[in-house]
């Protein structure tokens, strides 16, 4: 029998000697990158190395998603899900952007993929996975990012799936009701001089999808017959950037979006104006208030040039809830790989702004999402890139494995005691159903009364 | 002088030159009046000092006049010989308030930014030229001098309030004295407004002006300390700018041919700077060409103001008061003028106006009888400006009034056959319970929850 430290120290050992082919895994996905629920490149990718790695696994989760399954040689025990992401963002600028559709991996999925593979590797050793009880899950989920908002109603109108973001559609499809508990770690370009983060909290939020209808006519010589449906949706951003004073800074409300239509020729009066719109705030019943707010504005610049605008509320993302035994885990973990003045604890309120569906599986297991160093740039701007791949790839792998193998030695006395006594924030119907009782679809016509 | 008496009616040209000898006699003193009145400046329905000279000067020439009419109107009838019809010449007795110009009022910042001084000069020398007894005697009909208050559509909150105290019913003089019956026995009216526009030359034939409604619009919001609790505030003038905002982005549907005009202001826009604005108020004018086209105007402007309101969740209280109807002048009395001031200042020196954007109250006149509100020049700035000045009065005051009497005499002259052809061709567009029914129709209180 190892010690859990001589366990970890194996299973870093192998990650150390196949750090090459991990981060090249990282590297081939960066140079093909694809949006959410279009990622067939980069799961045909993760399929070959699980099939390499002799990891059983379903695949075509959600769409494009891959369920690995590695029983621990110990006997049964907790399911722990390794999660990378397959994602990409769309920054048509970035220096790795697929020419064609402006697909880029400005936030660092792709080394999730890698830092997900790189765990599993190690926690392959042989007399590492025979002292593991239950089973470790290396998961690659779809569509983390909330984006193409219109590509992917149409998706849901055609059947082909509920909710729009990748976690969230795997909670639906009953893929993590097998699952006790969660992670992932993410790419960070804005720690300093630190190398690993844990704690914060992350945004909750709603998506809109917002639709003017105008009456199209000659810009130049019959105005006067036309409804401009870019007034009105200039005017509802106005509006919106108006309400902006009523946000108090602890409910970190961001409201802001996107024209993905703003007219056709511009000799003609504006009459199909769309955007996708996002409200998040720290707290759903915030969320709620401010899509209320933001429902109002967008009805009114409907009203301010006699237009009609539909405003469909998709159901978004839940702030995230770290588990903290989890936390500490991998914060311990953490300072035995970079050390410990390279550490960070960010306080439990701190909230980073974003959102993600992690967030959403927070509320129903426990689950940790740290992050890494390793990036530079702006998150989702065309500069993050991936500048030092140890740490964006190779020590996550590390700390995951070493994690796990915390909660699965020993007969998963950790895990077990983890499960046992955490209180999920809600059970999976009450999920569904709140989530379900954000979609919403308003029809206004502010030409009413005419 | 029964001599006199008996012969035949003098000749028109004979007529017109002795009144322009009366005016000319007196222009120093019609002068030393408008500059009178330009320095005691009163705005509309408060011109009780202006008043009071103009019944003082009717008097001295032995005029009997009503005073107070529509508060603070003079009027002085006369007969011709025979019968005919009865022609108005109107003089407007307000001003503006335009606290910077050079002749304001120091108390209350009225000024004569418009020329409304010169209006009741030239009126006064009208008056002079052709009350001549022989002049008199050769006309027909009658004529009505006229001293009306409050054509500037301005401080819209004291005049509500006059009209909820029961003392005016409409907010402009004209329509006030077409309720109180004063043009009932008016057959035609004209009136000549100066004008500092070079194109305009000196004397002026114009054709059409803008109409108007006015509104009232209060957003109401709820305070809030800004700093401790902006949260829990909704800004009613945040709901105002956006308002204001939204009305631009409705002007690409105004047509040219419309000429809609919509300029807001502000006249109360929060309490305190360290408070959510919770009380804000607007006035709007909202002007065109047409009535339709008003309407037309009304409606997006209301949807603009309902938007400001629904955008942060606020109430809008939007109260429609009637305004004037735009003017439309009467062809063949402009032709008529015409040829008077192709005589008085030499046919190069006599301009053309088609459309005017300003709105006068001599528009609902022009909608009950034929009616002329042509332009003399004199002037020179930015009417309604602080540099708005009339630098030259003998063309402003003197020339003016021999250009209204010569057209009264060219009007009710010869059995006034050409005044009687004028009034019998004329087809009004409203009569005067029509034009009631509809001023009433237009005044409308709304209030809108934008929440």
């Amino acid at each position: 029998m190892l010690t859990v430290e001589e366990l970890k120290q194996r299973a870093c050992e192998t990650i150390d000697k196949q750090k090459k082919e991990i981060v090249e895994v990282s590297k081939q996905i960066l140079s093909h990158p694809e949006a959410g629920f279009r990622e067939t490149k980069t799961a045909a990718l993760v399929a070959q190395k699980f099939q390499e790695l002799g990891i059983a696994h379903e695949s075509g989760l959600a769409l494009t998603g891959l369920k690995g399954r590695i029983p621990g040689g110990a006997g049964a025990g907790p399911r722990v899900a390794v999660i990378g992401e397959l994602d990409s963002l769309v920054v048509t600028e970035h220096p790795h952007a697929d020419p064609e559709t402006g697909a880029a991996h400005a936030c660092g999925h792709h080394c999730q993929i890698g830092m997900m593979l790189g765990a599993s590797v190690g926690l392959l050793t042989p007399e590492v996975l025979a002292q593991l009880s239950g089973e470790i899950v290396p998961f690659a989920v779809p569509a983390e990012e909330f984006i193409e908002v219109e590509q992917r109603l149409d998706l849901r109108s055609q059947g082909k799936l509920e909710f729009m973001g990748g976690k969230q559609e795997l909670i639906r499809l009953g893929h993590f009701d097998d699952i006790d508990m969660a992670m992932m770690c993410h790419t960070a370009s804005d720690m300093g001089d630190r190398k690993f983060a844990v704690g914060g909290t992350s945004n909750g939020h709603v998506v809109k999808y917002v639709r003017y209808t105008g009456r199209g006519a000659h810009a130049g010589s019959s105005p006067h017959l036309g409804i401009n449906a870019l007034n009105a949706a200039s005017f509802a951003l106005q509006a919106i950037n108006s309400t902006r004073e009523t946000h108090r800074a602890e409910d970190t409300v961001r409201i802001h979006g996107i024209m993905t239509k703003g007219g056709e020729a511009v000799n003609a009066v504006p009459s199909d104006v769309r955007l996708e719109w996002r409200v998040r705030s720290s707290t759903p019943k915030v969320v709620v208030e401010n899509s209320r707010v933001v429902d109002r504005c967008f009805k009114a610049g409907a009203l301010a040039v006699g237009a009609e605008v539909q405003i469909t509320t998709i159901p978004g993302y839940l702030p995230m809830r770290h588990d903290t035994r989890l936390q500490d885990l991998f914060l311990a973990s953490a300072r035995d790989v970079v050390g410990e003045p390279a550490t960070l604890v960010m306080p439990a309120r701190r909230n980073r702004g974003g959102s993600t569906d992690m967030g959403d599986l927070s509320q129903l297991m426990p689950a940790c999402h740290p992050y890494t160093s390793g990036a530079t740039g702006p998150g989702h701007s065309k500069e993050y890139v991936i500048s030092d791949y140890e740490s964006a790839v190779i020590n996550p792998a590390k700390i995951m494995a070493m994690v796990i193998i915390d909660l699965l030695a020993d007969g998963a006395k950790q895990a077990n005691a983890i499960k046992a006594t955490h209180r999920p924030a809600m059970t999976k119907n009450a999920y569904m159903k709140f989530q379900r009782e954000q979609a919403e679809v308003i029809d206004f016509d502010g030409g009413d009364g005419d | 002088m029964s001599s006199t008496s008996s012969q035949s009616p003098l000749s028109k040209e004979e007529l017109k030159r002795r009144v322009s000898e009366v005016i000319d006699f007196r222009a120093d003193e019609l002068v030393s009046l408008a500059q009178n009145i330009l320095n005691n400046p009163e705005s509309g329905f408060r011109e009780t000092k202006t008043s009071r000279l103009v019944s003082n000067k009717f008097g001295e020439l032995g005029l009997r006049s009503r005073a107070g009419l529509a508060m603070t109107g003079v009027r002085v009838d006369m007969a011709g010989a025979t019968a005919g019809p009865t022609l108005a010449i109107l003089g407007e007795l307000d001003s503006l308030i335009v606290n910077e110009h050079p002749h304001a009022d120091s108390a209350t910042g009225a000024a004569h930014a418009c020329g409304h001084h010169c209006q009741i000069a030239m009126m006064l020398g009208a008056t002079m030229g052709l009350m001549q007894p022989e002049v008199l005697n050769s006309l027909s009909g009658r004529l009505a001098f006229m001293a009306v208050p409050a054509e500037e559509y301005i401080e819209i909150e004291y005049r509500d309030n006059l009209r909820q105290d029961g003392k005016i019913e409409f907010l402009g003089g004209k329509p006030e004295l077409v309720r109180l019956g004063e043009f009932d026995d008016i057959d035609m009216a004209m009136m000549l407004h100066t004008t500092s526009n070079p194109d305009e030359k000196k004397l002026c034939i114009s054709e059409t002006n803008n109409g108007m409604l006015a509104k009232r619009i209060q957003f109401i919001g709820r305070g809030s300390h800004a700093g401790g609790a902006p949260h829990l505030g909704i800004n009613a003038l945040n709901a105002a700018t956006l308002a204001i905002s939204a009305i631009h982005y409705n002007r690409e549907t105004f047509r040219d041919e419309d000429s809609i005009r919509v300029h807001p202001i502000i006249t109360k826009g929060g309490e305190a700077v360290s408070a959510v604005p919770s009380d804000v108020r607007m006035e709007t004018f909202v002007r065109g060409r047409t009535v339709e086209a008003i309407m037309d105007a009304n409606v997006k402007v209301d949807r603009a103001l309902k938007a400001g309101a629904m955008a942060v969740g606020g109430q809008v209280n939007i109260k429609t008061i009637p305004g004037y109807l735009p003017l439309r002048q009467n062809k063949a009395m402009s032709d008529v003028f015409k040829a008077n001031a192709d005589d008085l200042v030499g046919e190069d020196n006599v301009g053309h106006t088609a459309h005017r954007g300003g709105s006068t109250d001599m528009g609902d006149i022009s909608h009950l009888m034929p009616t002329i509100h042509p332009y003399v020049g004199g002037a020179t700035g930015l009417g309604h400006g602080s540099n708005y000045l009339v630098e030259d009065y003998g063309l402003a005051v003197v020339t003016a009034a021999k250009a209204l009497a010569h057209t009264a005499i060219d009007l009710l002259a010869d059995g006034a056959a050409r005044g009687g052809s004028i009034v019998s061709g004329h087809r009004p567009e409203m009569t005067r319970p029509e034009y009631l029914k509809f001023m009433r129709g237009l005044a409308s209180e709304e209030t809108f929850k934008g929440t």
